[in-house]
């Protein structure tokens, strides 16, 4: 038992360590430094030496300094002093005020009432004699109440199965949004293409695809990176091989007759609902099986 | 507690699996997808072939010119078809400018040649083309040639082989020279000339005068030097003619008759017959020290020998299986082996330039074909048929085959014509090639040292 423990105390450990370090970091090389060759050591002057007859006398205008005067607002003057009537009445109104105030507190403050609580009167219970219930009733009520019982257990366990399904959703889509990346491939695991598909694509693109015979000769298959837009509009093509591109002249004819192959060919009959997939494909054209004569 | 803590550690492997779970999809599914196409279209490709544009006069006819020798060349190839100049919206200014390509793709064309010619001097002309990839809206190639304007043909034919090249990928042969016997007058009196002229039938010539009948010249590896068999003074003999210098040279003086000469892939050799008390067998001579060398020894007839292009096999026909029949043999003469089986006789085996493929003439219920074959006998397909086809010549990128035919004799004495034939390997397109006189005995050059 606490053999098995640490056996798998280690594995988890390890599984951590490897969750931390991640795949990604096995894959990155470190970069290698390449020693830089020292071909000609330029000194370089602290001074910016200018050519014989550049030196341009730059004219710099001195700012004049503008002293912006400010526009001071006056103070008001001073409120005249109240004369000694209207001090009396002011006066006369507080004590008006006052007076109304304690009117009302005397009226707000009223004498508490106490309430004594009495007892409801209980009635005695009326018991109905039940009646006789025939058999067939009975049934019928007996099915009645497991139908009712039946009924919410099935919804229950089709609400655990919406949860369940909403979970994996759930799940699926914070997969995705964890892959970042890797979505677009994700996304692929819900939509291939089916034969059809790709036959209907394939004999659309041959009536474009015209070679001289002496494609025969190339014994190899040309690689084309194609990508679409969602109507099928060819928005880029390009030619795996350059290397072979530029040393065989029977690749790079060959290449460009693929090439214009897939741009005459625009737009592609792209299958419904699968057009994110031709964002990016590969064509592999063939010529060394169309000579038969 | 043993049990919560094992409980929790397996709770966080399986997060840590779903964490890793889109790593594991990613590359599963790292492969892009793909589609195979793995059939095509082999049809002539849609040309615009511009006049080169001149400055003057006579750079503006020569660039004409220049234009109508290209577009004769690509679309005789057979590879290319060209629309017609009063078709193009906006003609072509100078080859430096880029094109507006919406204007040509409504034509439904593929490429564009471009060009101009600007002289330099009273003699010297300079040549600019370019050719423009229509759909991928980009150009190809370009080059500048300057020449003797007398040369314009040859320009032209140059600039037809760069377009070739770069569009089929193979080699071009429009640069390139035919040696052939040009026949006159009636049958009984025919007479037989050396001739020479452009793959197009242009710039013809004739190298010797009639005086003597000579047969199956062919051309030398550095296309300087022709060898062919003459009848001087009812003697047949091998000679060579120097194309350079108009000399010719009697090949060794051999006690019988020598016949069916032909250069070695280097130079350095002629491959020949020489029949002597009844018996044909085949010789090899070096040209630099005269040695001979019997390669074969039977009491049949073994001739039109031909070497393969890296110069350690050779093939020949002969008669010593009881009918004429193709054979393969080392350059020493050592293992003979017979790869023709099929019905009929065989004859004229030539090597092709790339060494994939054996042209012959084939005979069968009085018919003649000119067919291929693989060197090892296998996939025998027959081109061209006539009352006589014969003598095939193969052009330096191994795509083409020139023979000649001649008709059914009409029943008025008459001897029926003879001509010149060129047909690709497809067998689909064959053309006469037009001589000032019935022609036989063709004789392809390689292509012309710059």
């Amino acid at each position: 038992m606490v053999m098995s423990t640490f056996i798998s105390l280690g594995l988890h450990v390890s599984l951590i360590i490897f969750a931390y370090y991640g795949l990604p970091s096995f894959k990155v090389k470190e970069p290698i430094e390449l020693p830089i060759d020292i071909v000609e050591d330029t000194p370089i002057s602290s001074k910016t030496s200018l050519k014989l007859g550049d030196t341009k006398v730059k004219e710099i205008k001195k700012n004049k300094k503008t002293i912006k005067v400010e526009n001071i607002k006056k103070a008001p003057p001073p409120p005249p002093l109240p004369s000694a009537k209207i001090i009396e009445k002011k006066n006369l109104e507080l004590k008006k005020k006052n007076e109304i105030k304690e009117i009302a507190e005397l009226v707000k403050k009223k004498p508490k009432l106490k309430i004594k609580k009495e007892k409801k009167i209980v009635l005695p219970k009326v018991v109905n004699k039940p009646e006789k219930i025939k058999k067939k009733q009975k049934e019928n009520l007996a099915k009645g109440i497991l139908n009712t019982l039946i009924k919410p257990e099935q919804i229950i366990k089709n609400s655990k199965k919406q949860k369940n399904k909403n979970n994996s959703k759930e799940m699926l889509k914070k997969i995705k949004k964890i892959a970042g990346n890797s979505y677009r491939q994700v996304q692929q695991t819900d939509l291939n293409l089916s034969q059809t598909d790709i036959n209907k694509i394939e004999n659309h693109v041959r009536k474009f695809f015209n070679v001289s015979y002496a494609a025969s000769e190339l014994r190899m298959v040309i690689t084309l990176k194609i990508s679409a837009n969602l109507d099928g509009t060819v928005k880029r093509v390009q030619i795996i091989d350059e290397t072979l591109y530029a040393k065989n002249k029977f690749y790079r004819a060959t290449a460009d007759a693929a090439r214009r192959a897939v741009l005459d060919s625009s737009p592609l009959p792209l299958p419904k609902g699968k057009e994110k997939l031709f964002e990016n494909i590969e064509f592999d054209f063939n010529p060394s099986s169309i000579f038969s004569y | 507690m043993g049990y919560f803590l094992k409980s929790y550690l397996h709770f966080f492997a399986f997060k840590v699996l779903i964490l890793f779970y889109p790593f594991l999809i990613s590359n599963v599914f790292a492969d892009d997808l793909r589609i195979k196409i793995n059939s095509g279209q082999v049809e002539p490709l849609p040309l615009a072939i511009a006049d080169f544009t001149g400055e003057e006069g006579k750079a503006n006819e020569i660039g004409r010119q220049i234009a109508e020798v290209i577009s004769n060349n690509l679309v005789g190839s057979g590879q290319f078809k060209s629309v017609e100049s009063a078709a193009f919206i906006a003609p072509p200014t100078s080859p430096s400018v880029r094109p507006n390509f919406t204007d040509w793709t409504p034509l439904g064309i593929k490429a564009l040649i471009t060009g101009s010619v600007k002289s330099i001097n009273e003699q010297q002309i300079e040549v600019e083309f370019r050719l423009w990839d229509i759909i991928a809206e980009t150009d190809l190639i370009g080059l500048r040639l300057s020449v003797d304007s007398q040369a314009w043909r040859r320009v032209a034919h140059i600039i037809s082989d760069e377009i070739f090249e770069r569009l089929s990928g193979d080699s071009g042969y429009f640069d390139t020279r035919i040696v052939y016997v040009a026949e006159s007058g009636p049958q009984n009196k025919r007479l037989k000339r050396l001739a020479i002229m452009d793959q197009d039938g242009e710039n013809h010539q004739y190298l010797t005068d009639g005086s003597f009948l000579v047969l199956t010249p062919r051309f030398s590896p550095t296309t300087q030097e022709i060898t062919y068999l003459a009848y001087f003074k009812n003697e047949p003999r091998v000679y060579i003619f120097n194309l350079e210098t108009g000399e010719q040279e009697l090949l060794g003086s051999f006690p019988g008759m020598t016949f069916a000469p032909r250069f070695s892939p280097f130079g350095d050799k002629i491959i020949m017959s020489l029949a002597e008390k009844g018996v044909t067998d085949i010789y090899t001579m070096n040209l630099n020290n005269q040695e001979v060398i019997r390669l074969t020894n039977s009491p049949s007839i073994d001739t039109s020998p031909s070497f393969s292009p890296n110069g350690k096999k050779i093939i020949f026909n002969s008669d010593r299986g009881g009918s004429q029949q193709i054979y393969i043999m080392d350059a020493n003469g050592r293992n003979v082996k017979r790869i023709s089986f099929g019905k009929g006789r065989y004859a004229t085996p030539v090597w092709a330039p790339k060494g994939e493929l054996i042209a012959f003439t084939k005979m069968l219920k009085n018919k003649f074909y000119i067919g291929i074959m693989s060197p090892d006998g296998s996939g025998e397909r027959l081109l061209a048929k006539g009352y006589l086809v014969e003598g095939p010549t193969w052009a330096p990128n191994g795509r083409v085959l020139m023979y000649f035919k001649q008709q059914a004799p009409i029943d008025d004495g008459k001897s029926s014509s003879v001509n010149l034939y060129k047909i690709d390997i497809t067998g689909f397109r064959e053309t006469r090639i037009i001589t000032p006189s019935d022609g036989s005995d063709p004789a392809w050059s390689p292509l012309i040292p710059n």
